[in-house]
């Protein structure tokens, strides 16, 4: 065979070769293609860019076609058609693999059903070239959704996963683990007996499809707590057995995802899988992969995520386990995949998020700074789990009465970050800068002089509605128990009527942060209330409108607890809470304050009571004016319904306004 | 003086949910940013000695009976300006906590003769001395019972 010359490499050249007529030159040219694009992301877009895809296509779709009108039994011609379909399945499962916009020129180009043809091909290079590079569509989200419920695909999915053929059964799991979604498809697939064959796979199965039975069997048991109680029921002497074994396997990536699976289960049916052993052995395992150098070790800290994310119990154990101290280890090391990184962080992120047990191990062990640096990384997602780890850690109580977040290292960067030009980025910013600004020492001066105030009010007014509930968030976080100077500030920033356009934002979620911003603002020393008076009382406007015509008790808990701020001020400041809570109404509706007194929402009712006591406090001259405003609207009789409330909270207040009612002679 | 109920939006914080049926309700008066203004006697035989102590909860965390916060004691002998301190505290929930402290040596009988102090300690004694107050239903309780430990002293600048 004569050796190439370079200028037929070029991908050009090689296209034309592609085109040919003769059988040999065609088969040559595939294998080039296919050689030169594996694991090559550039090449792959490049041959894409010339219209390889469809070439290719069109090459496998001929020869598909002459294998069905070859009658002969010419074995050199038989031969060289299936070499043909073998490489030109191969090049397109290559540009499929790990590539989306190959996997799109793929399906674009119809090769998909030819693909399929192949696996009914009497030769077996054939039918495995074909199944390798459907699985090569499988892994892709763009794959063709298969349809379970049909009775016909099923069968089909039976055949593939009875098949000897590693590659052809491995499509079949592909298949699951991609398409398989809904309890109905689940369900459907439990009844065809699909789990049982799954399970001797994991049992009997060569490695590659161990892999594969793990991954389908994880979505087939996702949120279905019928399928798993039927495959793991108390009937069956070892259940999960197989799975568990794998936990052991030599194979890091199969017990990562026996990992996977097992955490499924758990969070599919929490009566599962609950004793200590096997809590201790999943996180073990799990910190252990972490290890790995390669893709493992980058989705070994998501799975442990996953396994302790919201339960106290695991992350208790992986603290004793030294989960911190590990994670921290890798941090340490420095160039990190940017995958691994986001895990790592998202993992740390999770062990701190409920226990100030984790939170005092991170920051004794000075994790904070490598956090600090992820804020500035190339990588949007890094960026993004740097500031959700910082959020979780800054729920330290004892750490923000100390002072210890409120200083340049932790806010300036993440002050940057508010104009990061990702709205994840941003909303995650904001996140962890709502809990630093709760600052308890006079520190929160900082945050001003790096310009974050000002950034938070220019947030405020985002396109974006996750954007301005989040910078609202941390903007009541800051005026939080802020001394008047800092409140005055923050108020001349944001003015009465932004405010009080916010408070009549479109999306609840920003109403009832700016409700809950207002509340923050009228408290503390007395003068605070005059906030509520700017600009011809703008806000305490906006505060009875939204209360008069909201649905969500939220809106009404934190409207209600700036009325009641407002209501403990002096005269003017009463009279003026009652104005909006009975304004002059042309028809004799319902006021909201009874609506809000038989809500459902025990923290609603306590609010509204609250407000009365204020409004009718003994020592207040008008007081006795007002009960009986508050007569006549009907609440003093809806109060007196109340005194065994379920509420203790709402029960004890009830009195007090009772005991304060009386005391006028009321009855 | 009326109380002024001056209620604050906690900030990003577990939130007090009833966990269980036996633990104290959530209470508006027991939440971040409420104060308090109370005595704390300091006497002892060598001395008679109260000071006026303003306190400030900072953090409340009804699931695992943890609270925190600061106290500013006014009037303490050889101290030019208030001295603030921060504190940490268990809240007596039959769940993470009991009436027995069980730990820096305090003897259960030294448990029982501190409670006793408050009048409205004096129903739940005999349950105390079975069980430590375990299996106490303080759902509808209107007292929720607290002990709180000095940390550190904090610097004001």
């Amino acid at each position: 065979m004569p050796s190439a010359t370079v200028n037929n490499h070029r991908p050009s050249e090689l296209l034309s070769r592609l085109a040919s007529s003769e059988p040999e030159v065609k088969l040559r040219a595939l294998r080039e293609v296919k050689n030169q694009i594996i694991g090559n992301r550039t090449k792959k877009l490049s041959f894409l860019k010339l219209g390889a895809v469809p070439a290719v296509a069109g090459i496998l779709a001929d020869s598909a076609d002459d294998v069905i009108d070859c009658n002969n039994n010419n074995c050199n011609v038989n031969n060289n058609i299936n070499n043909i379909l073998v490489q030109s399945a191969a090049a397109l499962g290559s540009f499929a693999c790990g590539f989306d916009a190959g996997v799109q020129a793929v399906l674009d180009a119809g090769a998909f059903p030819n693909l399929l043809r192949l696996l009914s091909n009497s030769n077996e290079k054939v039918v495995d070239a074909g199944a390798r590079a459907l699985r090569m569509i499988y892994q892709s989200k763009l794959a063709p959704k298969y349809d379970f419920l049909q009775q016909k695909n099923m069968e089909f999915l039976i055949s593939l996963l009875n098949s000897e053929n590693e590659n052809v059964s491995g499509l079949g799991a592909s298949i699951i683990t991609n398409s398989c979604e809904t309890s109905l498809e689940q369900k459907a697939l439990f009844d065809a007996g699909i789990l049982r064959r799954l399970n001797s796979l994991l049992e009997c199965g060569s490695l590659s499809q161990k892999d594969a039975s793990l991954e389908s069997l994880a979505s087939i048991f996702k949120n279905n707590s019928e399928v798993v109680s039927k495959f793991a029921g108390p009937e069956i002497e070892r259940p999960l057995g197989s799975i568990i074994d794998l936990l052991k396997d030599r194979y890091p990536r199969t017990r990562l995802l026996a990992c996977m699976c097992l955490i499924v289960i758990r969070s599919t049916s929490p009566n599962l899988l609950q004793d200590i052993g096997i809590k201790s052995k999943l996180i073990h395992i799990l910190i252990e992969l972490l290890d790995d150098p390669g893709q493992v070790g980058d989705e070994a800290p998501f799975a442990f995520s996953s396994l302790i994310a919201q339960k106290e119990d695991l992350q208790k154990l992986a603290l004793e386990a030294n989960a911190i101290d590990k994670l921290h280890h890798h941090l340490q090391k420095g160039s990190l995949h940017p995958r691994r990184y986001e895990g790592i962080l998202l993992a740390l992120a999770d062990m701190c998020s409920k226990l100030e047990s984790c939170r005092s191990k991170f920051l004794s062990l000075q994790v904070l700074n490598l956090v600090t640096d992820a804020l500035t990384v190339d990588s949007a997602d890094v960026r993004t789990a740097a500031c959700i780890c910082l959020k979780s850690v800054t729920r330290s109580i004892k750490n923000l009465s100390a002072g210890y977040f409120i200083n340049e290292m932790v806010v300036v960067p993440l002050v940057q970050l508010f104009l990061d030009p990702s709205t994840s980025v941003q909303v995650a910013a904001l996140g962890a800068i709502s809990n630093v600004v709760v600052d308890f020492t006079t520190h929160k001066c900082i945050f001003v002089q790096c310009g974050g105030m000002k950034q938070l009010v220019q947030l405020a007014t985002s396109m974006e509605s996750a954007v301005r509930s989040n910078a609202l968030w941390a903007l009541k976080n800051f005026v939080f128990l802020a001394d008047n100077r800092l409140k005055e500030s923050v108020f001349s920033e944001l003015t009465a009527s932004l405010l009080s356009s916010l408070i009549c934002d479109p999306e609840p979620s920003v109403q009832e942060q700016a409700l809950a911003l207002v509340r923050n603002l009228v408290d503390g020393c007395i003068n605070s209330v005059e906030f509520m008076f700017a600009e011809d009382g703008l806000i305490l406007g906006a505060i009875g409108r939204q209360l008069q015509s909201t649905v969500k008790a939220e809106i009404g808990i934190q409207g209600m607890y700036a009325l009641c701020n407002v209501a403990s001020g002096n005269e003017f400041h009463k009279e003026a809470v009652m104005h909006q809570l009975f304004p002059q109404m042309v028809d004799k509706n319902q006021s909201f304050m009874i609506n809000f007194l038989q809500s459902n929402d025990s923290q609603l009712r306590t609010a509204t009571v609250w407000t009365i006591v204020n409004l009718t406090c003994r020592s207040s001259p008008g007081a006795f004016g007002r009960l009986v405003k508050l007569r006549n609207a009907g609440i003093v009789s809806q109060i007196k319904n109340m005194v065994n409330d379920p509420c203790v909270d709402v029960k004890l207040r009830v009195r007090t306004v009772l005991g304060q009612s009386m005391a006028f002679g009321d009855n | 003086m009326p109380v002024r109920v001056a209620e604050n939006s906690a900030p990003s914080q577990v939130s007090g949910t009833n966990s269980g049926n036996t633990s104290p309700p959530a209470c508006t008066l027991l939440s971040v940013g409420q104060a308090f203004s109370g005595t704390q006697n300091v006497s002892s035989l060598q001395k008679e000695e109260a000071w006026r102590v303003n306190v400030r909860i900072q953090g409340c965390d009804l699931e695992h009976g943890y609270l925190c916060g600061t106290m500013e004691a006014l009037n303490v002998p050889m101290a030019d300006t208030p001295v603030v301190t921060f504190w940490e505290g268990e809240i007596v929930d039959t769940k993470n906590y009991t009436f027995y402290t069980g730990k820096w040596e305090a003897s259960s009988e030294d448990d029982k003769r501190h409670w006793t102090k408050f009048p409205s300690f004096s129903p739940l004694l005999n349950q105390v001395e079975v069980d430590g107050g375990k299996s106490l239903d303080l759902s509808n309780y209107p007292y929720i019972f607290m002990r709180w430990f000095y940390q550190w002293l904090l610097l004001r600048s």
